[in-house]
């Protein structure tokens, strides 16, 4: 009689997980996980509206969209940051002046990584009311007057200083009820988001920053622009 | 190296070389934790702000914006990870192997940024971005960092540390192979 077959062995197996096998999953947990958040985080794409005289791809707000052949000066800022606030009181005016006058094409990016500063989302919120002065053709005025207020880093904007900024600025009636919706709304919460991106990728990561047909303008040219308000014919000459 | 050393802590209760394979072990412990503990902070802290992690990297102006979008997404949940398994003393070895890989990354992307003239913060945790030509703090930042890679070295050449998932797993195992 044949012998049946020996059962088979249990204890053979190394008992415990094997560390290779620990290690395996490991890693490839760990690998899932960064992928998931690469995917969750990476964004959308850059296509959200912005109203009037917005670029697409969150390329910021054109106070002269019309203008040909002059200087393309990008002015980066979140409209929390302190020095903003000071580049705005020094050479906001002379700035702004130089687009009125068809000497340069100036774009505003705002960008809003201070929102965490604040507690409510004070940097996006001011952002966005920004692209609603656009639409109601108010844009340099309405940023140079909201960085007049602008409160200490942290404390916040509350909405009543856009409202009340934008009707010093001039806007009334309709225009002033379509501002006021649009700022309670957050309306362009996604092109102000956008704007945050673009901003990062074109490489600048700090405000303010101005760029001159792309340029970045140096650390010592930016603190003339900061500490005379003259300046900035000569910086923008230097920078070219 | 490390079979040695298990067994003369085993063989000599009281003696010199018990009291050094003691010693060891803490150092190892220490290393662990301090660079455990760094990476998970680190980690976390570029986790809650992810845009600042990719704006970080966007400031050593070393990558196109597509790979340091994708290196200051990913690079976070490494390094908890890593952390991780340092604290709990898991995979030891390959963690310290991890976390002194990353660290001498570390110290090379800082001392670019110094060579080319940069002024930036390395955004170690999480804060990066340009900062005043005054106020880098690039030597700090790389010996710190090279002092984290050698806690790492010193775990990839003796894992064999005190309170550590590793040491369970062995144990038991052992255990049930004598059974």
């Amino acid at each position: 009689m044949p012998r049946p077959p020996a059962p088979k062995s249990k204890a053979a197996k190394a008992s415990g997980p094997p560390m290779g096998l620990i290690g395996a999953v490991t890693a490839v947990v760990v690998a899932l996980v960064a992928v998931l958040v690469y995917l969750a985080a990476r964004g959308d794409g850059l296509d959200a509206s912005g109203g009037a005289n917005a670029l697409p791809e969150g390329g910021g707000l054109v106070v002269n969209p019309d203008v040909e052949n002059v200087p393309e000066v990008i002015v980066y800022e979140d409209f929390q940051c302190p020095f903003c606030g000071q580049l705005e009181q020094t050479s906001g005016e002379t700035i702004i002046e130089a687009a009125e006058a068809g000497d340069i094409k100036l774009t505003y990016i705002f960008m809003s990584f201070l929102d965490g500063a604040s507690g409510n989302e004070s940097s996006s919120r001011a952002a966005n009311a920004a692209v609603c002065s656009a639409d109601a053709g108010a844009l340099p005025e309405f940023v140079l007057t909201v960085f007049e207020q602008q409160p200490q880093e942290g404390v916040g904007y509350e909405d009543q200083v856009f409202l009340d900024a934008a009707e010093s600025v001039g806007v009334e009636g309709e225009q002033l009820e379509e501002f006021t919706s649009c700022v309670e709304e957050r309306e362009y919460q996604s092109y102000v988001q956008d704007m945050g991106e673009r901003a990062t990728e074109n490489g600048v990561t700090a405000t303010p920053t101005i760029t001159v047909d792309g340029e970045p303008v140096g650390q010592e040219q930016m603190q003339q622009l900061l500490s005379d308000p003259t300046s900035f014919e000569s910086v923008l000459a230097e920078t070219q | 190296m490390s079979a040695t050393s298990v067994s003369e802590s085993r063989t000599a209760p009281e003696g010199g070389a018990g009291r050094r394979a003691r010693v060891l072990d803490l150092v190892g412990l220490l290393a662990r934790l301090v660079l455990g503990g760094v990476l998970l902070v680190a980690g976390y802290l570029k986790l809650v702000d992810l845009d600042g992690a990719v704006r970080s990297v966007v400031a050593y102006d070393l990558f196109d914006y597509e790979v340091a979008k994708f290196i200051g997404l990913t690079l976070p949940v490494l390094e908890v990870a890593v952390g991780v398994l340092l604290i709990l003393g898991l995979l030891t070895r390959a963690a310290g192997f991890g976390g002194t890989a990353l660290m001498v990354v570390f110290v090379a992307g800082i001392a670019s940024a110094w060579a080319r003239g940069l002024s930036i913060d390395c955004g170690c945790f999480g804060t990066g971005g340009p900062v005043a030509p005054g106020a880098t703090r690039y030597l700090e930042e790389i010996v710190r960092d090279i002092a984290l890679a050698a806690a790492g070295a010193w775990l990839l050449v003796r894992p064999r540390t005190p309170v550590s998932v590793d040491t369970l797993l062995t144990r038991r195992s052992r255990y049930e192979r004598n059974d």
